[in-house]
């Protein structure tokens, strides 16, 4: 696997289109305009709030008040998706969303009225999702919960143009049926540094909604693509309602699978998941303009990585910034001690 | 047949598509790997006639090129050809066969696009020779363990000899990428000072795959392949993986013992409606395996 890093002529062929117009949100899953919303107050909401512990009641009363804080979907009588991450699975390293937050998060929609919850996942190195689910712990947990489970990388597929086909080698994406007719959503990364991205976190966790079949394991057509412009094409053609990062423990070091537990203690949600993504950064000590696709993403206008465009609800970035040791070849990302 | 076999032959005629193929699940679209391998096991039950329909539907899947992508409305060629050769093969598709073989020898993964540079970046960072050409997922991009062992396997299946110059680049790959500490795994040794684990699917498949081109229990990776795979049956394994495994151990005089053990767990995973989890292919691999079949089992000679 080699990375194919954000060229200068890539960026270029992007940027010769992407000035004339922004991308809409997106093409899919009730996409619309999630730029400005309508009410008074910064661009986008994203909350920040202490999560200690992955006990179901500490995970209830967080995903609360982080929901409370934020601009969360309407879910009544919507089919809701999960997307969580699971690139892989170890008994040592916290490589996948916690099924704990994600079994508190399928309550807390069920009690706010979703037609039908699913989740879904297409895992990226290892294609044995009957084994995955299951040491994960989602199997169980559908199972107890009375929900779907679904293995992306094997579901039906439907081919949508993506909305700056211009720009990329990708013309098409092969969107799994599950995706396409959702009505909500709802990315659920784990908060950890990555090889080849520098962080992964909601915008990332996207490669997961691509099936293997098409794309194979890795994803390694979306790497010869160049990793930053698929997961800007990915989120630009696919909405994501909304964004839960597991910050309770993450992974620093040499993400997103042989890096270490670092306790953080928090979740970081919105509906924009490019502020939830750089509000996230920020709590890991990474200035997220640093970070190539980040910055793409905002280039394009799927959001806003700018302090002055996200309120920031509950605890302020800096009470709870922890910085993520970062592999020497991200040594830049680091933001400087003071900012927000 | 055991009637508890043949029932699964029963689970996968009754969810054939009207198209004359199946999905990996019922009522889901057809695509090629779940229709090759269904096709696979209704022939091994001896219902040839039963397999007419659904070997029109694979046809309709080749390009003109001669190669077959995972359905018929793909663009190009991919991996699940591997399942149509094997299914080409055996029900005497010979013309549709020689095509898809052609194809398949003549597959572009992305070991003469890398650079020298890049060459040795991968070999600093993962440790392994991107050099070696293998087979990709998807044409044009790296080759992987997986890909590279199912068109191993199904290559030699279908009667090219493991002396042709792709299958020994093939096997070179598989033996290159190995996890140091025994099997493989996607096909990443190392992630810069790491090693990657291994994992149950990856090295089943590389195992099978090294089998059927006679490489020989004494090679070094093998041995280390096998202990892993022997480890790996004290825990939880899925449907698939224990199919492969089976193979994979058939494969070695020293997994040999184990075999009786593994089918019989795989035997145990049938539901009541005859299938596999609901999951077409899996059903069909499972079937395969447990009746032994020659498309996929070791021929004898094939040890060394």
């Amino acid at each position: 696997m080699i990375r194919r890093g954000w060229t200068r002529r890539e960026f270029i062929r992007m940027a010769g289109t992407s000035v004339l117009s922004a991308w809409p949100a997106a093409a899919l899953a009730g996409g619309g305009p999630q730029a400005r919303p309508s009410v008074a107050g910064p661009l986008l909401q994203v909350a920040l709030v202490p999560c200690s512990g992955y006990g179901p009641e500490t995970l209830a009363a967080a995903i609360r008040a982080g929901w409370r804080s934020s601009r969360p979907p309407d879910l009544r009588g919507k089919r809701v998706v999960i997307k969580p991450n699971m690139v892989d699975v170890s008994p040592d390293r916290p490589i996948h969303t916690d099924p704990r937050l994600i079994e508190a998060l399928v309550l807390h929609i069920g009690e706010l009225g979703a037609r039908e919850i699913v989740l879904a996942e297409g895992t990226s190195h290892n294609r044995d999702s009957e084994d995955l689910f299951r040491r994960a712990g989602y199997e169980a947990l559908a199972k107890r919960r009375g929900i779907r489970l679904v293995d992306l990388n094997y579901d039906d597929v439907t081919p949508v143009r993506c909305v700056n086909p211009k720009a990329t080698l990708l013309r098409e994406i092969a969107v799994p049926r599950t995706i396409g007719t959702s009505e909500v959503l709802i990315s659920v990364p784990k908060m950890k540094t990555h090889k080849l991205a520098g962080i992964t976190l909601s915008m990332k966790n996207m490669f997961g909604i691509l099936p293997g079949m098409v794309y194979g394991w890795p994803k390694n057509t979306l790497h010869w693509n160049g990793i930053p412009l698929s997961i800007c094409e990915i989120n630009g053609t696919v909405k994501t309602h909304y964004s839960i990062v597991d910050g309770v423990v993450g992974m620093e070091g040499h993400g997103p699978i042989m890096g270490t537990a670092r306790k953080v203690g928090v979740l970081i949600m919105g509906d924009n998941a490019l502020a939830v993504d750089a509000t996230a950064a920020r709590v890991m000590g990474i200035e997220p303009g640093r970070v190539d696709y980040l910055a793409m993403a905002h280039r394009l206008r799927l959001g806003s990585l700018r302090p002055d465009d996200i309120g920031v609800a509950g605890e302020p970035v800096d009470r709870v910034r922890t910085d993520f040791v970062l592999d020497p070849e991200y040594a830049h990302l680091r933001a400087s001690r003071g900012r927000g | 047949m055991s009637p508890r076999l043949a029932q699964a032959i029963d689970f996968i005629k009754a969810r054939q598509n009207p198209d004359g193929g199946w999905g990996y699940e019922a009522s889901r679209a057809s695509l090629v790997e779940p229709s090759a391998l269904s096709l696979l096991a209704i022939l091994s039950g001896g219902d040839k006639a039963g397999t007419v329909r659904g070997l029109e539907f694979l046809k309709s899947c080749q390009k003109d090129s001669g190669a077959v992508g995972i359905g018929p409305k793909d663009p190009e060629g991919s991996w699940m050809a591997y399942a149509a050769l094997l299914a080409f093969h055996a029900l005497g598709a010979g013309r549709e066969e020689q095509r898809l073989r052609d194809w398949i020898l003549g597959f572009e993964d992305a070991s003469g696009r890398f650079t020298k540079e890049e060459i040795a970046i991968v070999a600093s960072r993962y440790r392994y020779d991107a050099s070696i050409p293998g087979w990709s997922w998807t044409p044009r991009t790296t080759a992987w363990i997986e890909p590279t062992a199912l068109f191993i396997l199904a290559l030699i299946r279908a009667g090219v000899p493991a002396t042709e110059k792709r299958i020994r680049s093939g096997v070179d790959l598989i033996v290159d990428r190995r996890v140091p500490s025994g099997g493989w795994n996607f096909g990443n040794p190392y992630s810069k000072s790491f090693e990657l684990e291994a994992s149950t699917m990856s090295t089943a498949l590389a195992l099978t795959a090294l089998g059927a081109a006679g490489v020989p229990e004494s090679r070094p990776a093998i041995g280390a392949g096998l202990r892993y795979l022997h480890k790996s049956l004290d825990g939880d394994i899925s449907t698939a993986s224990l199919a492969w495994v089976s193979l994979a151990l058939k494969s070695f005089p020293s997994g040999g013992p184990r075999v009786a053990g593994v089918t019989a767990r795989l035997a145990r995973l049938q539901m009541d409606d005859g299938g596999f989890r609901g999951n077409l292919f899996e059903t069909a691999l499972a079937y395969l395996v447990l009746s032994g079949a020659s498309i996929l089992s070791p021929v004898s000679g094939e040890r060394r």
